[in-house]
Formats: C-alpha cells, structure tokens, sequence
C-alpha cells in the first residue's frame, strides 16, 4: 500500500469516528414515535411464570416477621386441620379416630350376691377407685342378688365390690389380685376387644 | 410456648388426688409420679394406687409407701425387660411381682419371649398365680409356652379354658398344666408358625 492511500484511509476513519452532529429535537421527536406505537403484549405461559427464577429481597427483621408467622399459624393450622377433619370425615371415621385415640370399652356385668346389703358399687382402676361413681351402682335383682352392668376398656384390671361403703369384698367367680398394698381383697379381670 | 408447656408436665397435680388426698400426701405420691415420668415409666397406675389407697380409707404414710413400692417395682421391671418396654408390658411385669415373680423369672420370660410382646403371657402368668396356681408352677409354665412361640390369641384361649375348669370344680394347678400341656402338644404337631 502506498502512503498516500494510508493518509486518505486515516482521514475517512476519522471522519467516521467522530459524532454525529443532531439537531436538539431529535430525541423528542424518537420518543414521541415509540410511545405512539402500540404496546406488544408478551404472552408469557403459566408454566413459565411458574419456572422463571425470581429474586426476592427479603430485610432481616421481616425474616423474622415471617418466622413467627409461620409458627402461629403452623400452631393454629394443626388444631383447625384436626378438627376439619373431624368434620369432613364424617361419623364413621371420627368414630374410628376416637377409637385410635382412647381405648375401646366393653360392657361387662358385675354380680354379687350380698343378702344383708343396702347398697353395692364396683370399684377399681377404671373409675378411680370411685364408689359414688353413678355407672357402677349395682342393683338388686332379688334373692340378695346385686349386679351392674358397665362399660369396662379393653385390657386387665383389678377391682372390688364395696357393700354399703364400707365393706370391700372380692368377686368370688374371679381370680384374686394380690392386697398387699391396702389389706383389702381385689379381684382381677381381662376385658377382651370384640373379634 | 414449649417450655411453659414442660413446666406444666413436670409440676401436673391430678386433680383427683387433689379433691382425695391430704395436702402432704398428695405433694409426696405427685413428686413420686413426676419422678416417674422422668424415668419414663408409666404413671397412671401410680395415680390409680393412690386412689385405691384413698378409697380404702388407708392413712397418708401407707399410701405413699404403696405408690413408692410400686414405682420401684415397675423400675425393676424396666431394667429387666429393657428400654424398649411398653407401658403394658411394665404394667403387667409390675402386677406379676406383686404375686412373687422375681427379677430373675422376668429376665427368663423377657428371653423366651425373644422379639414378642411380654403383656399377654404376664397377663397369664398373673392370673393363673391369682387363682391359686403355685408360683414354680406358673411360671414354668408360661415360659413354655412363650418359648413355644404359642400366640397371644390362643394364650387367651387357654387363660379361658383354665377359668372355666376351675369354675367346674378343677384344681387349678391341675387344670393349668393339662391345658398347657395340651396346647404344647398340638403346637408341637402344627407346621411351624411365627410367634406374634
């Protein structure tokens, strides 16, 4: 290349180089023709909302803020879940629910043949013990037969007969828990679940 | 929210040993049950002898002596039996000790027993002793029986059938090892099942 084309390239870049001289109302005049044209409207798939990362800003305080939130109502949700359930499931399935929760009972009769009594109550681990308790008052049929018919949950206990409430006697048709505790005669019993 | 909640846990009174105790006794028996429940034993059936002392009309001392003896009871129970004893099993470990059954005839059943649950065969050991069935006797037995793999639905069976030969006019000593034994003879002859 000659020297003398390098200089005429040299000038022509410079040229190019430089600014572009506009007169003071380009801008406005580009700007009022980009709002003037119609917005396009990007349709953006839902499954694309779902799966286009975002960035969240969250401040330290207001993490904490959520956390409580959180537990609350995690507190709250658990006690109404619960009981949703209870309702929606219907009366089969709270049954089922209660039976999970508390043990089954079973009605079990109780007799004692106590000619001289005036009153006869069962007592034992399933009542706490309790002789006033109004479901285990016996009855009595005649002929100083006393019996009482209860609900009695599933599995072993120990119990009395307490005659005119001071008088504890053990059932005769069952097996003797051992009295060493109290010196007074208990009875055992096996409630067994319906099959 | 949760350590108001261990709070309340550890102090709990009952309010039946409230309304049915003296104030010392019901402080003692519910120290005793709280001591308990740290040691994960069960604590209703020291709250239930405590009633029952209450019921008989027994005096303070005696009834905290009876809810401690039992609480020690069930200690030993879990020690022999291992951490993994249920409620149940304790319970019923408990009952069996009352009647005589020792550490060491517990340790035997817990290895006859293998993986199964205890309860129903302590079930049995303690109601064949409380119908007067002598203590070797008993428990020879039910060891048997539990290393037999015999299930606990036909440990029910027999613990029926016992009852109803003694209601009969049986011996019951009599009655427990003809049906045991009887039972043993038609596993023995069965094609061998898994123990529950």
């Amino acid at each position: 290349m000659r020297d003398g084309d390098n200089e005429s390239i040299e000038q022509v870049a410079d040229e190019l180089r430089g600014t572009v001289p506009v007169s003071a109302g380009f801008d406005a005049r580009v700007m009022r023709a980009v709002r003037a044209m119609p917005r396009h409207v990007r349709r953006v798939s839902f499954w694309s909302r779902l799966t286009t990362p975002r960035t969240l800003v969250v401040t330290p305080w207001s993490w904490g803020l959520v956390a409580a939130s959180v537990l609350v109502l995690a507190g709250l949700g658990v006690v109404q879940l619960s009981e949703a359930l209870h309702a929606a499931a219907g009366p089969a399935a709270t049954a089922l629910f209660s039976k999970a929760s508390k043990p089954a009972t079973q009605r079990v009769q109780f007799v004692l043949v106590a000619p001289d009594a005036k009153k006869v109550a069962v007592v034992g681990d399933f009542n706490g013990w309790d002789a006033s308790h109004a479901a285990y008052q016996a009855k009595h049929r005649g002929g100083g037969v006393w019996s009482v018919t209860a609900p009695i949950p599933v599995g072993h206990h120990r119990y009395s007969f307490v005659v005119d409430d001071s008088l504890w006697v053990a059932d005769p048709t069952a097996p003797r828990a051992p009295d060493n505790d109290f010196g007074l005669p208990n009875s055992a019993i096996v409630v067994e679940a319906d099959k | 929210m949760v350590v108001g909640l261990a709070a309340r846990e550890a102090g709990a009174q009952d309010p039946r040993l409230v309304s049915r105790l003296d104030k010392p006794t019901e402080a003692a028996v519910t120290a005793i049950v709280d001591s308990a429940r740290a040691a994960k034993l069960p604590t209703a059936p020291l709250v239930d002898k405590a009633l029952e002392g209450a019921a008989a009309g027994s005096d303070g001392p005696r009834i905290v002596g009876a809810v401690r003896n039992l609480a020690a009871r069930m200690a030993t129970a879990k020690h022999v039996l291992g951490s993994r004893a249920t409620a149940d099993e304790i319970k019923a470990a408990a009952g069996s000790m009352d009647f005589g059954v020792t550490a060491r005839d517990l340790a035997r059943l817990h290895t006859a027993a293998g993986t199964r649950s205890l309860t129903m065969p302590l079930a049995v050991l303690t109601d064949l002793l409380g119908r007067g069935v002598a203590l070797a006797t008993a428990t020879n037995l039910v060891d048997q029986l539990t290393r037999a793999g015999i299930k606990d639905s036909e440990l029910s069976l027999f613990q029926r059938d016992v009852r109803v030969d003694i209601e009969h006019g049986a011996d019951p000593a009599v009655a427990a090892t003809t049906r045991g034994h009887g039972l043993l003879l038609k596993h023995s002859r069965s094609p061998a099942r898994p123990a529950e």
